[in-house]
């Protein structure tokens, strides 16, 4: 039953990290805009209210969930190294020491 | 940002300030503006009585009764910044102990949305009119006015008094008690 859920993907990559920030900040923002100057012209503040709840329920949709859109740019990790072919991947670390201690 | 409890903590932090903004843009907007109306009071009978004061020094005091009419319209008062108008009718004056005496007489709320024409015909005033002593009798320039607090939703509330104020004169003679 939790392997269920361990295997729903749930992260997001950095620059869907930051894409998820700005289409938050993006619309509740427009919202916010459309929610005051609706508002003046009415005259009634609670339409200004609603509206930027209603921003703010569609970026919670939006943004919340980790959409296949904010994953397309995941981190290049270095291949799994397997236990076989370990010593000849330390000689280039050793090299990179004694250049600094160079 | 990684977490789906850290994404919706920065989306309600970010929700919030900005409906900060707008509240406070909403006080700026009404904050200068002029919430006097013309008010026109009418006193159509003035009765004086002296008679026992049980909330003093066991002597007589004044008391005043008034019969009044107020007509205004508020219409112009009320805007996106106001919740209701809690509207008093003062009577102001001076005696000899008191160079300032004010007396609420009335008072009415009116709700955002409801009749905004104020229309009022033959009142009582709704509380008693009282001097502390003897300083209704002859006293030429009792002062009514009709002020009223703007209850906003965000901002200050403002204390405003109604342009049209009406000075009356009180009679030199205490009206017969009757006793039964």
């Amino acid at each position: 039953m939790l392997s269920i859920f361990k295997s729903i993907p749930t992260h997001m990559d950095y620059k869907g990290q930051k894409l998820a920030e700005q289409i938050f900040q993006g619309i509740i923002l427009i919202s916010a805009v459309i929610g005051f100057v609706y508002g003046l012209i009415i005259q009634q503040f609670g339409w200004t209210v609603y509206i930027v709840l209603a921003g703010f329920a569609v970026s919670c949709l939006l943004t919340l969930p980790p959409w296949p859109m904010y994953r397309r740019n995941p981190l290049p990790w270095q291949p799994v190294v397997s236990e076989a072919s370990g010593e000849p991947n330390q000689k280039p670390q050793d090299n990179i020491k004694r250049k600094k201690h160079k | 940002m990684n977490t789906v409890l850290s994404r919706a903590n920065s989306l309600f932090a970010f929700s919030l300030s900005v409906m900060a903004a707008l509240t406070f843009g909403c006080f700026v907007t009404t904050a200068f503006k002029d919430r006097r109306v013309p008010v026109d009071i009418h006193v159509s009978k003035v009765m004086l009585k002296n008679v026992d004061d049980f909330t003093g020094p066991r002597e007589r005091s004044d008391l005043g009764f008034l019969t009044f009419d107020i007509s205004a319209d508020l219409e112009p008062i009320f805007d996106w910044n106001v919740k209701q108008l809690f509207l008093y009718l003062s009577a102001e004056y001076a005696t000899k102990s008191n160079s300032l005496n004010q007396v609420v007489l009335w008072d009415r709320i009116v709700l955002r949305g409801e009749n905004t024409k104020l229309n009022l015909r033959d009142m009582k005033s709704k509380y008693f009119f009282f001097d502390d002593g003897n300083g209704l009798r002859s006293n030429k320039n009792v002062t009514l006015t009709l002020s009223w607090n703007v209850v906003p939703n965000a901002g200050i509330l403002p204390l405003v008094a109604g342009s049209g104020h009406i000075s009356l004169p009180f009679p030199d003679q205490y009206e017969a008690t009757k006793s039964y």
